[in-house]
């Protein structure tokens, strides 16, 4: 997908633009005139279609890692490679053209169009007009603004989540198979972050990009993340691991740390009803609450205990379709614990 | 009004050349803000010897005056492009070039343009100086005015002068308001 020739796969639904592979090799940088580098010799493997999180404190070098893959920062040491190639022997202009960027500050050119923002990567790909323009529309779409009333707007005219949203649309533009996403949805307020988190999963179900996505927020992490890193200074890596196996077990305390208090019922938070086997709904259930089959497990908890109940009727479709006990809570909690044991080799590489 | 077209290359070019460096811009902006402390009566008699007298010598006061606004606005137009925006343009590939042409120019437009106007009135006034050294223009009025005073209609020799060139200001001061309007995105304007 980094290939030149391969610029003009984009024009699609969107859809068509798998993943790629990122690997960090040993990388370096060491600013002059500072004595210990801000990232020291961090290798990590991204999969492809996964979002993975780096999260950590302010200042301990993930956003320094990140922009490291797009070269905004030009590591001193080092290789990083895309499905192999070495971003090092690309054009810098050209190589962050085929990778999404999105930060929180947002970035839109408030002297364009929405429509000239969004279409501003596949301007400087010479696509024809009516290829932008269709593609413009489509990307608007997918992001939940009607191109028919926002196209010709500018981005003063727009709320800072619906920015944000065509800050994600001007990212996939030419359908890049990476995307760089630096606290995208830091700066909004709660309920408009939840609701630019869940669209973006949604999304991310079709697109199926390799996202590196930076946050300092381990809810947000967790939340977002196949995987999540949790670095500590100079980008050290400390744990590199799904978000259920990671609360499940801490490397560490600077791990525990970041988890908080509640880790359990974050862990709940992660585990799908879905993915349980249920009780048939014991019969004379008026009294007893329900919750979604869509739902977590931790929801589920939630409204045995507002109901002062043991057992919770899950629903599918408004309709009963089994029953969850209290001890099913507990059994999954602890069947997940020796299961998801962490692999230390993977955070090494 | 070449003084103006003349200036304003170089005050923009000046401008977008030192931005990024604030050693240079500094010292750019100084050395023009010292030729606006020279009294130009003063600096038009000074270049009788280099340029001598009639227009080459007042075109070249005139430039000299007009860029210091056109130069620190175009400076200072371009460095308040928020890095945000820079850094989002960087990161989906944008060239240097590119990011200036169809990024931080436009941006700071609003801002250079007022340097621009600021510096056109200013030489509007300073041009009458140019009578003094053979120049042309509405000057001639005034100092043939001056030197008769007294004398029938010297007074109103000078009024003319002087109005009509308040009236060139004004008119110019309007064409600009005009062309700002019309070049500004409406997407940064400050009303729209």
């Amino acid at each position: 997908m980094l290939t030149p020739d391969n610029t003009a796969t984009g024009s699609g639904t969107g859809k068509n633009g798998h993943g790629a592979t990122i690997v960090l090799d040993d990388v370096v940088k060491q600013y002059p005139g500072q004595q210990a580098p801000a990232v020291d010799h961090l290798s990590m493997e991204i999969p492809a279609g996964e979002i993975v999180v780096l999260v950590g404190p302010s200042g301990c070098g993930k956003t320094t890692s990140m922009k490291m893959i797009n070269r905004l920062i030009e590591p001193t040491s080092g290789r990083i490679l895309i499905d192999g190639v070495d971003a090092m022997t690309l054009q810098p202009d050209e190589h962050r053209r085929h990778i999404g960027y999105v930060i929180q500050q947002i970035g839109l050119f408030p002297h364009m169009t929405i429509a000239e923002n969004v279409g501003l990567v596949a301007r400087m790909e010479k696509w024809d007009k009516s290829r932008i323009r269709n593609r413009v529309d489509e990307l608007l779409d997918l992001v939940g603004l009607a191109p028919s009333e926002y196209r010709s707007r500018y981005p003063r005219q727009l709320s800072g989540g619906q920015q944000q949203r065509v800050g994600v649309a001007r990212a996939l533009a030419v359908d890049p198979p990476v995307m760089l996403m630096d606290e995208p949805f830091g700066a909004t307020d709660p309920i408009t972050r939840e609701h630019l988190q869940n669209e973006f999963l949604r999304l991310q179900r079709e697109l199926r990009k390799t996202i590196v996505f930076v946050t300092h927020d381990f809810d947000e992490a967790l939340k977002m993340g196949d995987r999540i890193a949790v670095l500590r200074e100079r980008s050290s890596i400390v744990q590199y691991d799904t978000p259920e196996a990671i609360l499940a077990n801490p490397a560490d305390e600077y791990v525990e740390s970041f988890i908080g208090r509640g880790g359990q019922l974050k862990r709940l938070a992660l585990l799908p009803i879905s993915e349980y086997p249920l009780h048939d709904v014991p019969s004379g259930n008026g009294a007893l609450p329900t919750v979604d089959v869509e739902a977590s497990l931790r929801d589920a908890l939630d409204e045995m205990l507002a109901a002062g109940k043991q057992t919770a009727v899950v629903l599918e479709n408004d309709k009963p379709r089994g029953s969850l006990t209290l001890d099913d809570v507990m059994a999954a909690i602890n069947s997940h614990e020796p299961s998801t044991a962490k692999d230390p080799s993977r955070a090494g590489l | 009004m070449a003084a103006m077209a003349i200036a304003i290359v170089i005050g923009v070019s000046l401008g977008i050349l030192t931005h990024q460096r604030p050693v240079f811009a500094n010292g750019a902006t100084t050395v023009t803000a010292a030729f606006l402390t020279i009294p130009s009566i003063a600096l038009v008699g000074i270049l009788i010897p280099i340029l001598h007298l009639g227009l080459k010598n007042v075109l070249f006061c005139l430039v000299v005056y007009a860029l210091l606004p056109i130069t620190r606005n175009t400076i200072v137009g371009l460095r308040s492009v928020d890095s945000a925006i820079v850094d989002a343009g960087r990161g989906m590939g944008m060239s240097n070039r590119r990011l200036l042409w169809q990024v931080k120019i436009p941006m700071a437009w609003p801002v250079i343009l007022a340097g621009i106007r600021v510096s056109t009135q200013m030489i509007i006034g300073i041009a009458a100086i140019g009578a003094y050294v053979n120049g042309p223009g509405l000057g001639n009025e005034i100092f043939t005015g001056l030197a008769r005073f007294g004398s029938v209609n010297a007074l109103n020799q000078v009024l003319i002068g002087t109005i009509g060139i308040i009236v060139v200001a004004i008119i110019f001061d309007l064409v600009y308001v005009a062309i700002g309007r019309f070049t500004t995105s409406r997407g940064i304007r400050a009303h729209s």
